[in-house]
């Protein structure tokens, strides 16, 4: 009798985590092990049953030359967008931490409304105004003089248009843990700044930014992840092209799976995926983690 | 800790600083307009053209006030496709996912915050990493699960992969970690122990970070996209995003004050929430990404 309540006991914690780690292996774990194993096999629509064909699929991934351009358009994303939403993140964080009135919440939620937009109504409004003929950002260019810009139809503007988008998109959000960091900054710390007499820069410089630290460790993480994964943009706005140039990663492997139907190929770019995902933000936890001195 | 995020400070605490380089007040209110005029410019627009009759799309001049207004185009979207189906779907779903996860979230949370058991750090780690690799960065096979599954093309399969959420259970126990352990015991003479501790204690004391994590969690599926686009085929299961880009596609791009009514009534309804309770979303996508 004893030994029976005794083992509930022990076993109990495990009971409460059952429904989440059923599901989570369902759904998360075991996907990343199916993809493995079927990455090993070839499995298209020309053949009738998948067939093991050890790296195969992953040399066929590197033979495809459509593949470098995707590499290469996911990084010029996650480089360009990155930095830039950051930096309007910061900017406008700051300046909203001012104590600016009423008018404080309206610049708030102008700034995160985009947030509450679904990515791929995003992406219309952005069709709208990309627009080469009668979109409104090519009308306003004009009144400056710069000649029609073709945009999602030019090879050189459509992924910088898709970046654009991201980036008004997203910098509302990242804005809000910006403000979030900067107000468990205690106020006492630029009182005796400003005793000591230091200006506007080296308060910025030797105060917000370094307290600011894990905030934009945290910033960066979700950053690269979130650019990573941006698939419904390139979906409602160019569909890839033109001619691959806006094709990023996650776009990639949905149109190997569900367009060409080669689930093997698609598996072996989820594999790469997943591999170079968690490299990186291990990576960039460690390396900054490091540089990261001051604790809030 | 949460709370202080709605207090503005006694004083900006740059504000002088600012003065030093001779900023004043007027350039933050002129950077800060010039900035919020942008952002908020692409949806005013895309509102401005939903509301317009198709002659007046094509002026000289922007005509950024309709003039005459229009509502006709929302009839028109509605006699095109099934948007109130959409909707009722997207609720349905939004809903259905939301309502699992705080069951899964909360007993999984009380387990790694009040009790003590072997390879508790190596499992809440294995629910770290669910938050670095949602179902997207997996789409194959998850795709071919829900097919072994049967559930292709039905709600339930827009609900299913979402119902653990290493995110939640996370956020749930740091919240649950600062209950002090006095309740536990004083409960625990009441007999109020287990699940029914959890229930009727743990809970209602977390209720901040709940509101929070509901609130990231509705905007999160409402606006996904992705997975609805893999795993749905007919307009009975189909989310108000899938709806749109269907829409896009029958559309074809011809007539933009349809294709913007569209657009707007799939952004409305978490629009007009997010307007009325700013405050609520914007506090609580604060504290639950500082904690994130």
């Amino acid at each position: 009798m004893s030994s029976s309540r005794l083992n509930l006991t022990k076993i109990r914690p495990y009971l409460y985590l059952v429904p989440s780690l059923a599901l989570l292996s369902v759904f998360t774990y075991f996907p990343i092990l199916y993809s493995t194993y079927l990455s090993f096999f070839r499995q298209n629509v020309f053949t009738l049953e998948p067939v093991f064909d050890w790296f195969a699929n992953y040399a066929a991934v590197f033979e495809e030359p459509v593949f470098k351009i995707v590499v290469r358009n996911t990084v010029v994303y996650a480089l360009g967008t990155i930095p830039i939403t950051m930096f309007l993140a910061l900017l406008m964080a700051i300046l909203l931490n001012e104590q600016l009135g009423w008018i404080r919440d309206i610049y708030r939620v102008a700034c995160f409304y985009p947030t509450m937009i679904p990515m791929a109504a995003a992406g219309m409004l952005a069709v709208w105004l990309f627009n080469p003929g009668i979109g409104l950002i090519n009308h306003y260019l004009k009144m400056f003089g710069v000649p029609t810009i073709e945009w999602l139809y030019d090879m050189k503007w459509a992924l910088p248009a898709i970046m654009l988008t991201a980036i008004w998109k997203n910098f509302g959000y990242f804005m809000l843990i910006y403000l979030a960091g900067l107000q468990n900054i205690p106020g006492e710390l630029y009182e005796s700044a400003s005793i000591e007499g230091c200006g506007f820069w080296s308060r910025l410089r030797y105060i917000t930014l370094p307290l600011l630290g894990p905030t934009t460790v945290f910033v960066v993480i979700q950053g690269i992840i979130t650019s990573f994964q941006v698939f419904d943009l390139v979906y409602v706005m160019t569909q890839g092209g033109p001619a691959d140039r806006t094709n990023v990663f996650v776009y990639y492997i949905y149109q190997n799976a569900f367009r060409f139907w080669d689930f093997g190929q698609a598996s072996a770019l989820t594999v790469m995926f997943v591999i170079v995902l968690l490299i990186l933000v291990f990576i960039l936890t460690r390396f900054m983690e490091r540089r990261v001195h001051y604790e809030v | 800790m949460k709370s202080n995020t709605q207090q503005t400070p006694k004083f900006g605490p740059l504000e002088k600083a600012f003065r030093f380089i001779g900023v004043n007040r007027i350039h933050i209110h002129i950077l800060l307009i010039l900035v919020s005029g942008v952002t908020l410019a692409p949806y005013l627009w895309a509102l401005s053209t939903s509301l317009k009759y198709r002659v007046n799309v094509f002026t000289e001049t922007p005509q950024w006030i309709p003039n005459p207004v229009n509502l006709g185009n929302y009839k028109e979207v509605f006699r095109m496709a099934p948007f109130g189906l959409y909707l009722v779907n997207t609720i349905v779903v939004v809903v259905g996912i939301l309502a699992i996860q705080i069951l899964t979230m909360s007993t999984a949370a009380y387990a790694f915050s009040r009790l003590r058991f072997r390879g508790s750090e190596g499992l809440f780690f294995l629910f770290i990493v669910q938050m670095m690799l949602p179902v997207h960065a997996t789409i194959v096979p998850n795709y071919l699960i829900v097919n072994k599954l049967g559930l292709l093309d039905s709600r339930l399969a827009l609900m299913v992969p979402f119902w653990a959420t290493g995110y939640g259970t996370f956020l749930l126990r740091q919240s649950f970690r600062q209950v002090p352990r006095d309740f536990e015991d004083a409960a625990m003479i009441d007999g109020c122990s287990g699940l029914r501790f959890l229930y009727s204690i743990l809970l209602p004391m977390a209720k901040p970070t709940l509101v929070a994590f509901s609130l990231i969690s509705i905007v999160t599926h409402w606006n996904d996209f992705f997975w609805p686009l893999v795993v749905t085929d007919s307009p009975a299961v189909r989310t108000l995003t899938m709806g749109l880009a269907m829409f896009v596609q029958q559309e074809s791009g011809a007539d933009w004050t349809l294709l913007m009514a569209a657009t707007i009534f799939v952004t409305a309804p978490l629009m007009v929430l997010f307007l009325i309770y700013q405050r609520k979303f914007i506090e609580s996508f604060m504290s639950a990404g500082i904690k994130g």
